[in-house]
């Protein structure tokens, strides 16, 4: 596969989005908006009090999903990590689920009556698959990731308080690793249902549309996954495995 | 229809030269180019049937059936039982079995329309059997993987073990590209494998 050249903050912001469009919600859910005439990344954030390393990082490797810089990207604050990733669930369900939610709803009504009932078992698929998002997300944004603050401010603390002490040996980020479902394994079912079995409808571009949404959310949660998975669980084990030992060295 | 120009397999039973004759030409006349076998007694059709290779579309004429029509044609059906035949018939010859005829006194249209039928069948389930996405025994299993059956279960109701049942849906889920039982109920819906209705009981 052929290398992807990278991003470096003396990279235009206006050459980033016209080399890769895909990035365009990445930047969006940084908080930059357009207009940004021909500044560079690196101005950019500094305007907006990003942190342009990390930016950078994150454009990387969804620009390339070959580029993964683990390492680097567990160097920065969880509280960036977990600000990044909260920002791409508001993103999930305010925008890019109700997009999807929209093409099937209009699909369903503008349908043969033979096909009213595929499309219908279409949509009672995907607002299974909805729901299960939802909790997901929701279990993460109240639970994990604030479990995840209270280690990262320990940290910064230096101490540990009895609380979460518990909490790191009852109920630690191992147990949200095993329980951490791939949700894209739906979205594929949803794809190939499509692609593959749907008898043809009126509404074709519709289902292009559709299809082609659905290939881009898959895209942006396999991203979303992987930081998840690759960056932010490893570090958030690394930290309870310190803050265990300041505890030892003090008793 | 485009597909009326594939060639095949036709066999042409009769002892009468011009029926052969007429019948060649009304096949070139809708569309079909055949493979010709031309045969001329009962006994001459049952070896081409044992010596040749499936699908053979069989038009026979009355005369080569030796009076005795329902016996002979169930003897062909017994050695060629997915051939496809047609039977040109003397209109006074009544038959029980349920064949297709052509009546002798026929019109022209009626005789082309039976005959572009009798073609154009076997054609729809040739291309059905040219793309089975699962087998008989895999959409038993999907079905009651639909349903909700745990492995075990799947396997009791079918009298099959629970490695079979395995195979089957690990078969199923690469031939479709679905994993999860939800997809795979959608899927069947879509097919009307099972009754959304009946599921939920």
């Amino acid at each position: 596969m052929k290398k992807k050249l990278l991003f470096n903050p003396k990279s235009r912001l206006a050459d980033i989005i016209h080399l890769d469009y895909r990035l365009i919600p990445v930047i969006g859910r940084f908080g930059i908006e357009f207009g940004f005439g021909n500044k560079t990344i690196k101005e950019v954030c500094n305007n907006k009090g990003i942190n342009v390393w990390f930016a950078l990082e994150i454009i990387n490797s969804y620009h390339d999903s070959n580029y993964f810089p683990k390492k680097s990207l567990q160097n920065f604050p969880a509280k960036l990590i977990i600000e990044y990733l909260s920002s791409t669930h508001n993103y999930y369900l305010k925008v890019k689920i109700p997009e999807i939610q929209e093409y099937i709803d209009k699909m369903e009504q503008n349908v043969k009556p033979e096909n009213h009932k595929n499309i219908t078992l279409l949509n009672g698929f995907f607002n299974e698959y909805k729901e299960e998002l939802r909790l997901h997300l929701e279990n993460e944004d109240q639970h994990v990731f604030p479990y995840i603050l209270d280690i990262d401010n320990a940290m910064i603390r230096g101490e540990i308080d009895d609380e979460l002490y518990k909490k790191i040996l009852t109920d630690s980020i191992e147990n949200y690793e095993r329980s951490h479902d791939d949700a894209e394994v739906k979205l594929n079912d949803l794809k190939n249902l499509i692609i593959k079995f749907l008898p043809p409808v009126l509404c074709k571009e519709l289902c292009q549309n559709l299809l082609i949404e659905i290939f881009r959310l898959e895209a942006d949660i396999k991203n979303h996954t992987n930081i998840e998975d690759k960056v932010l669980i490893p570090k958030v084990k690394l930290m309870e495995k310190k803050l265990l030992e300041i505890r030892e060295n003090k008793l | 229809m485009k597909t009326n120009y594939r060639i095949r397999k036709v066999v042409i039973a009769s002892n009468n030269y011009i029926y052969t004759l007429g019948i060649k030409t009304i096949l070139s006349v809708i569309g079909i180019k055949p493979e010709l076998f031309d045969v001329e007694s009962i006994d001459e059709l049952k070896e081409l049937l044992k010596e040749q290779a499936l699908p053979l579309f069989l038009i026979l004429n009355e005369d080569i059936l030796n009076n005795n029509v329902e016996q002979t044609i169930s003897e062909i059906k017994k050695i060629s039982p997915d051939c496809p035949l047609i039977l040109l018939k003397n209109s006074q010859t009544s038959i029980k079995a349920n064949i297709k005829c052509i009546n002798h006194n026929e019109n022209q249209s009626e005789i082309l329309k039976k005959l572009t039928n009798f073609f154009k069948e076997k054609n729809q389930k040739d291309s059905k059997k040219n793309q089975p996405i699962l087998s008989d025994r895999e959409k038993d299993v999907l079905k009651e993987v639909a349903l909700g059956l745990a492995n075990k279960e799947i396997a009791d109701k079918l009298f099959i073990s629970i490695n079979t049942v395995i195979t089957h849906r690990k078969n199923i889920t690469e031939k479709l590209g679905i994993k999860t039982i939800a997809g795979l109920t959608v899927y069947a819906m879509l097919n009307n494998y099972i009754d959304p209705e009946k599921g939920n009981l």
